[in-house]
């Protein structure tokens, strides 16, 4: 039976459950690096069954577990996931031994939600273009996460933009709200924030729901915020962002200074 | 800068703060969020950026959980552990490609220990350890008890744990088979002792309404 011919659903519990063979689990990987709606149908269907592992009795591990770990770690500046290194070969551990998927991943091309991996290279002749490949990712993702956040690659279209705006009217930050319950927030200019505070954005989707939280800026950088189940953005519809203590608003609502604010318009 | 803005601004904007938590009065607020997203989404953060001690945290705080729920699949310790060592060589090595808008860190870092659980089980290793004989005892009595456990363990007053009690009980029974215990459809079929066609569409009906019931 194809799985190309049954919706993303499916396809997403059966990916989570394990249910796939090998052919189509890749398949599945592949697909959701370029299809969002299944990666964000597999996303839904792991938090579905999360509860099932997260109530678990936990198991206090052997002593020397993380000694093992922290010896097969490769270095995280020299670029690690290029596949078929030496690195790789150690990292994968005895248990794996001869199976050679363990840690060796293609750059860039793995899902989230993990899985069995590519298939390696096929030699150990790590070529000089993976290398500089695997650096630079590896040097841009230290740049993003340092500076940027981790607002990348997003193909959606925002359903509606919000220009947020300071007490003197100038413009200070933009969110996207995608209305899949995320939201891109791009910071306009430098806030220094506290160190016991943090930045909480905030959203009034209808009057009866009273505003709700989208989530924190750490550091004050722009981010990504996967927040509530939210009804579908609209016209005017209220953003803001204040300034809470560490954590987030204690309350749940808007306890801080409002820093900026501002009311969306559907793009056209 | 921004101090400044506030005192500032402050007087003008609390107007417009209040005229936002007006419509919220009295009404239930937001639900907390049990886990704790945004320090797992940090250390993952950390992890790429090379900082071992965030995967440290990772581990004290995660891998106990971790080792428990590869134990469900593999059955064995030793191969538990193993899968849990594997799984954290591969939070680190992966962690930079963590996205939050593709749902959250913990959610994440389970599937990584997950797939490298039924990975184990796909290689065979599982059964090259364990004797065949063996495997049938210990499927039929401990894991059984186990996997099915693993419902009654769940928040009574969870969605997860009514819409799994609003379904038969052989699609509950085949569903926890496959997520806790790592079963095939085949596994699941001779298991139930039904035909692999009718195991097939019972989990699938019994996941759609899975999915509807906690839509």
């Amino acid at each position: 039976m194809s799985i190309t011919a049954r919706n993303i659903f499916e396809i997403a519990d059966d990916f989570v459950l394990g249910l796939l063979d090998t052919d189509e689990q890749v398949q599945v990987e592949a697909r959701i690096e370029v299809e969002p709606a299944l990666a964000a149908a597999v996303a839904a269907a792991q938090n579905r069954f999360l509860p099932l592992d997260l109530s678990v009795e936990p198991i206090a591990t052997s002593g020397d577990l993380w000694a093992r770990i922290e010896q097969t770690l490769p270095s995280q500046s020299a670029p690690a996931p290029i596949p078929g290194t030496a690195s790789d070969g150690g990292a994968a551990g005895r248990s794996a031994a001869g199976s050679g998927n363990t840690t060796a991943t293609s750059p860039g091309n793995d899902p989230a939600a993990a899985g069995p991996l590519a298939p390696p290279a096929a030699n150990d002749n790590s070529a000089s273009p993976w290398r500089i490949g695997a650096i630079l990712a590896s040097a841009a993702c230290l740049v993003l996460a340092a500076g940027l956040g981790w607002s990348l690659m997003r193909s959606p279209e925002p359903m509606v933009i919000a220009v947020l705006l300071n007490g003197a009217g100038e413009p200070q930050a933009i969110v996207e709200d995608f209305g899949n319950d995320t939201a891109s927030v791009r910071l306009l200019s430098d806030f220094t924030v506290p160190d016991d505070k943090v930045m909480q954005v905030w959203t009034l989707p209808t009057r009866d729901m009273g505003p709700v939280s989208l989530g924190l800026l750490q550091q004050a950088h722009s981010a990504t915020l996967a927040g509530p189940k939210l009804p579908p953005p609209h016209d005017a519809q209220l953003y803001e962002i204040t300034l809470e203590q560490t954590g987030g608003s204690p309350t749940g609502r808007p306890t801080g200074p409002i820093l900026v604010k501002g009311f969306a318009k559907l793009p056209r | 800068m921004l101090a400044e803005s506030i005192a500032l601004d402050g007087r003008t904007y609390a107007v417009a703060k209040t005229s936002l938590k007006q419509p919220s009065r009295g009404d239930a607020g937001l639900t907390d969020s049990p886990d704790q997203p945004d320090t797992l989404h940090d250390d993952l953060r950390c992890c790429a950026d090379g900082d071992k001690n965030a995967l440290r945290r990772i581990f004290d705080r995660e891998a106990p959980r971790l080792v428990a729920v590869a134990l469900r699949i593999v059955r064995r310790r030793e191969l538990a552990e193993d899968v849990v060592q594997e799984a954290f060589v591969q939070i680190w090595t992966k962690a930079h490609q963590y996205q939050p808008e593709r749902g959250s860190a913990r959610g994440w870092i389970y599937a990584i220990a997950r797939n490298r659980a039924l990975n184990m089980l796909r290689d065979g290793k599982r059964e090259d350890l364990v004797p065949e004989e063996r495997l049938e005892i210990l499927r039929d009595s401990e894991q059984m008890t186990e996997i099915m456990g693993s419902w009654h363990r769940l928040d009574r007053d969870g969605r997860l744990h009514d819409c799994l009690a609003a379904l038969e009980e052989v699609r509950r029974k085949g569903i926890l088979m496959a997520y806790v215990g790592g079963y095939s459809h085949g596994e699941i079929a001779g298991k139930l002792d039904i035909p692999l066609g009718t195991a097939k569409s019972w989990i699938r009906r019994g996941l759609t309404t899975l999915r509807e019931c906690m839509a």
